[in-house]
């Protein structure tokens, strides 16, 4: 028992901001929205009891509720990549050798700080139009244009091309990451004739594992709960036709637009599950690919 | 002879290596310069597309009302420098409270995030106890629910608390590790770190918390900074925690206070409304250019290992 | 460390707590006190601001604190304040939402205080009635609005239009967004295209001689009433007299946004009320006309409440909220403040001491309001619950026929069915 608590004690003193925080404010709404999940709550009278109603209509019912994850589960498997690679490859750039880095960081990390404002919405409308910036430059070199934003066939790859353009917070970690790989390491593999590419796959790639798994699960995540940029620039609606109809935005509209805050919870906690399940494979085959300096031998 | 031969022999192998060496490094500078260059302009091309919504943003913010729509043209007919002078005080307070609201906030968030963030982190990445797997796992779940579906229960709670219309809701969480992105992060570089530091610093008889802060904090500035950076980034522009718990105008952040502009069914202020976005961007840039340095500094020069 | 920790902590703490309750005193010593939670733009909120300052000059003892956003976020906010129960005293409601929030039991019914401390015995009955709901006043009306075509007076006259504007029909509008294509060259098309606004949808089926909502809040408007109104708008397209579908099916697109504003269109359908926004932003004059009639149809457009102000269910000094309700609608000095603003007042002594003071748009639309007075129907019921929804559906299915992705009579069927199931889950 002593030495259990000697053992455990440190740890806990270092745990006790987390463990006040989440057992006494977070827990509880976490709860009661599960609770919820299995009510008809309107949000003025008193919840009703319905048991597992709300996911019974949600899988036999709600037409919408499959559109919504089958938008969402493109844009993931569309965004995620993307964005990554976009940041990985910017900032590998930006890692070395520059003099005039730091100007370039901070343009490169300006758009993530415009965010999901009206500005944006307003923006992108603007440039993805029929007569669009995008549209006149495609124009220059011949292309035809569609009105992409307003094009339930396209406008969804407009999200996808915001979601890479605001590529500055992956970024930033991988900077931060790269930064703690010796720079000896590189030396010595210079001066062995390694060739770039081999650094890349011998040095860069495993040393910055655990930065690029946090990115990826991070990523993840939040690509499945995208919801202000596809809430503003469709004006709240997941228009046109619901091509923009993020599980978040149909989440939200059925929770304080039509007063659904039971079926709203249901959806929730199937999120939940979904992107549970996605974080738990990558955590278990993260076995296999990430290994940390602390759990070497 | 035999013996001097080989010398003789050696010296020229080592000129030749020599020779054959600065050729290669004449080539790899050759090469790095070529590279530079090209890099150069890849960089400035890519800075041209993200910095084009920007001028965007900035020429609207100078345009006459009905132009910020009509035309596609980026450069402003007539320059409308009262934008921003209206602007500060189109609201029924100044945009000097909002500012003061806003950093009164984001000072004390970014402060708490810090400091519970990296108290846990520290915790689950270099500490062992018992249910280590099971509380981190609930960390991350905090990260996946959606946050509208807590939204009203946690509202009722805070109420409940009588702290709606002050800023404990927004404040004191922060102070306990809410956010699960920070901690995730931190774990993640802190478990980077050599295991020796903490062997050898516990055989010299250093407290666990002497690790974390003379060995662990001081190896993961480039995490900190970047931790740094978006807490003051996120909260700065966080608006719905704010929208939902504050109630009286004279305590409104920024970000809320740039809602006011607007009126989709009716007179909005979309100039002053830019104008206004344009400068609430001025002090999270300002922060950036400083802190960034932190994530450049780091392991690298500061000679560890 | 552990002391060295909490210490810590406490100090942030303490730090947080202690700013916390900086912004929150209040500006003095009132023994009762009032929220009043609307939504807003920087006008208005000004001018409301002001109406509260004057309240309180002249009632020493109440204190009202003022609570604005805009109209976005607006329900959000008030959803979460009602589930939590802690609703302003006085809210601002919205002729769309009142049913929702009646049914649910969100606000008190006001009859009890009218001709005690309420005083509008003489105002319009039509407008005032719009805040009743089953028998009952759960809204007083702050200003009446009603459908009204804006259009660009320059375009009209060099177009050499000279069509009555009050009276005129569908027909009459078909030649008027032809004569003004074809006079601009297509440069600026006739009208924005009102296929996916439900709002002029409405009319049309009054004017074929149903309501949308039927008594029990059953959608009575049929596929047929859908797809006529579908192809009308079709055959303008496929005419190049309306805007641009692209443009079209962006959805609620702000005042800033309309084709009236930007220039490409001469006619877009609005609320009568927000015709000072538009002048605003709009580069030539504006003028008023009337959705246009069917010929030998039924009248569709009405005269609605634009705004209310509610009584909440949680608020508790009812006494002074009503002081300050009833203060609004009849404080000259007040609804001197206030102006036309949030729409038409219901008081006619609050209106003829405004006349002498309108600025021309006001004008225009106090004009407007009594040349159509004798053309507008009857007041619809207010919408079922899941009307909300109705809505984002009309759009949604609406959008796929303008973009030619769906058939017009398909597509109506589908909506009507759509609507029917909707209205019957959110019962």
């Amino acid at each position: 028992m002593k030495r259990f608590f000697a053992r455990n004690a440190p740890a806990y003193v270092f745990l006790l901001p987390w463990l006040i925080g989440f057992f006494l404010l977070a827990l509880g709404p976490i709860l009661a929205s599960l609770y919820l999940s299995f009510t008809r709550y309107d949000m003025v009278s008193a919840p009703r009891w319905i048991g597992w109603g709300n996911y019974e209509y949600m899988f036999t019912r709600d037409r919408r509720f499959w559109k919504a994850l089958e938008v969402t589960f493109t844009y993931v498997a569309l965004a995620v990549p993307a964005r990554l690679i976009m940041a990985l490859g910017v900032a590998m750039l930006l890692d070395k050798g520059l003099r005039t880095i730091g100007l370039y960081r901070a343009i490169f990390y300006l758009p993530s700080l415009l965010g999901a404002s009206i500005a944006i919405a307003i923006l992108w409308r603007q440039l993805f139009a029929a007569d669009g910036v995008v549209n006149q430059v495609l124009a220059m070199v011949g292309i035809q244009g569609a009105s992409w934003i307003t094009d339930p066939d396209t406008s969804l790859y407009t999200l996808v091309v915001l979601a890479m353009w605001q590529f500055g917070s992956p970024m930033l970690i991988f900077l931060a990451g790269l930064r703690g790989i010796p720079r000896d390491l590189y030396e010595a593999a210079e001066i062995d004739g390694t060739p770039r590419w081999r650094q890349f796959t011998r040095i860069t790639l495993p040393l910055l594992a655990p930065v690029i798994f946090f990115n990826l699960v991070l990523q993840t995540i939040d690509s499945f709960k995208t919801f202000s940029s596809a809430f503003i620039i469709s004006n709240g609606t997941g228009a046109p036709a619901d091509s923009l109809l993020f599980y978040t935005v149909y989440l939200f509209n059925e929770a304080f637009k039509f007063f659904r805050m039971g079926y709203a919870s249901a959806l929730a906690w199937f999120l939940l599950v979904i992107i549970a399940t996605f974080t738990a494979i990558a955590f278990f085959t993260s076995k296999y690919w990430v290994h940390y300096e602390n759990e070497r031998d | 002879m035999k013996t001097s031969a080989t010398d003789l022999e050696l010296a020229i192998q080592m000129d030749e290596a020599a020779r054959v060496a600065h050729e290669l490094r004449l080539k790899r500078d050759r090469r790095e310069r070529n590279g530079r260059i090209l890099k150069h302009m890849f960089l400035i091309i890519v800075s041209c597309v993200m910095l084009y919504p920007l001028f965007w943003l900035l020429a609207s913010s100078f345009k006459p009302e009905n132009e910020i729509f009509g035309s596609l043209t980026l450069w402003p007919s007539e320059f409308q420098f009262e934008n921003y002078t209206k602007g500060w005080y189109a609201l029924p307070m100044s945009f000097t409270v909002f500012y003061v609201n806003s950093a009164i906030v984001t000072g004390l968030s970014v402060i708490g995030n810090l400091v519970s963030c990296s108290f846990a982190a520290y915790a689950f990445a270099r500490l062992n106890f018992t249910g280590r797997s099971f509380f981190f796992a609930l960390m991350m779940m905090t990260l996946m629910i959606p946050y509208h579906v807590v939204l009203i229960p946690q509202y009722v709670q805070f109420l409940n608390l009588g702290w709606v219309d002050t800023y404990l809701p927004l404040v004191v969480p922060r102070f306990l590790a809410s956010d699960a992105f920070f901690i995730f992060l931190m774990v993640q570089f802190f478990r980077q770190l050599p295991r020796e530091l903490d062997e050898a610093a516990m055989i010299d008889g250093c407290s666990p918390f002497k690790i974390y802060w003379a060995i662990i904090l001081p190896l993961s500035l480039p995490a900190m900074g970047t931790a740094a950076i978006f807490s003051l980034i996120w909260v700065w522009e966080d608006f719905l925690a704010p929208l939902i718990y504050l109630n009286d105008i004279k305590s409104y952040t920024v970000p809320l206070a740039l809602r006011l502009f607007l009126d989709q069914e009716g007179q909005s202020a979309y100039g002053q409304m830019f104008a206004m976005s344009v400068l609430s961007l001025v002090p999270v840039v300002i922060f950036f250019v400083l802190f960034q340095k932190l994530i450049v500094r780091g392991i690298a020069t500061s000679g560890m290992k | 460390m552990t002391r060295l920790t909490r210490r810590a902590l406490l100090g942030t703490i303490g730090a947080a707590a202690a700013a916390s309750t900086l912004p929150a005193t209040p500006i003095f010593a009132a023994d009762r006190s009032i929220r009043h939670y609307w939504w807003g733009n920087p006008e208005r909120d000004k001018r409301t601001f002001a109406v509260i300052d004057t309240f309180q000059k002249k009632n020493a003892g109440i204190a009202v604190s003022g609570e604005t956003i805009g109209w976005g976020d607006y329900w959000t906010k008030m959803a979460t304040q009602t589930a939590g129960r802690n609703m302003a005293d006085l809210v601002q409601m919205d002729y769309r939402f009142l049913f929702e929030y009646v049914h649910r039991g969100a606000l008190k019914p006001l009859d009890e205080f009218v001709g005690k401390s309420l005083m509008i015995a003489d105002f319009d009955k039509g407008p005032l009635d719009g805040g009743k709901v089953d028998g009952k006043l759960y809204a007083l009306n702050i200003g009446s609005n009603s459908q009204v075509m804006v259009h660009n007076t320059r375009a009209f006259k060099e177009a050499g239009i000279d069509a009555d504007l009050i009276n005129w029909t569908w027909d009459d509008f078909g030649k008027v967004c032809e004569k003004i294509t074809a006079k601009s060259g297509g440069k600026m098309k006739g009208s924005d295209d009102l296929s996916l606004m439900i709002e002029t949808f409405e009319s049309w089926v009054r004017q074929n001689g149903r309501e949308f909502y039927g008594p029990e809040g059953k959608v009575t408007a049929t596929a047929e009433d859908v797809a006529s109104w579908w192809q009308m708008w079709a055959d303008l397209r496929k005419a190049g007299v309306v805007r641009d579908k692209n443009k079209t099916v962006i959805l609620d697109p702000p005042i800033a946004e309309s084709g009236i504003a930007v220039g490409d269109t001469a006619m877009s359908h609005y609320w009568s009320n927000q015709m000072v926004g538009i002048q605003a932003v709009a580069k030539d004059k504006i003028g008023a006309a009337m959705v246009p009639h069917k010929a030998g149809g039924k009248p569709g457009q009405f005269i609605k409440p634009s705004m209310f102000l509610s009584l909440s269910r949680d608020a508790k000094d009812t006494e002074a909220a009503i002081a300050y309700m009833n203060a609004w609608v009849n404080d000259p000095e007040i609804s001197g403040i206030l102006g036309l603003e949030r729409g038409i007042p219901c008081s006619p002594k609050v209106r003829a001491a405004l006349t002498p003071k309108l600025t021309e748009v006001e004008k225009l639309s106090v004009d407007y309001f009594t040349a159509i007075q004798s053309k507008v129907g009857p007041l619809p019921l207010p919408a079922p619950k899941g009307a909300g929804e109705v809505r984002d559906a009309f759009m949604r299915i609406g959008t796929d026929v303008v973009l030619g992705k769906a058939e017009v009579a398909e597509a109506a069927g589908m909506f009507i069915e759509d609507a029917q199931t909707i209205v019957e889950r959110a019962q």
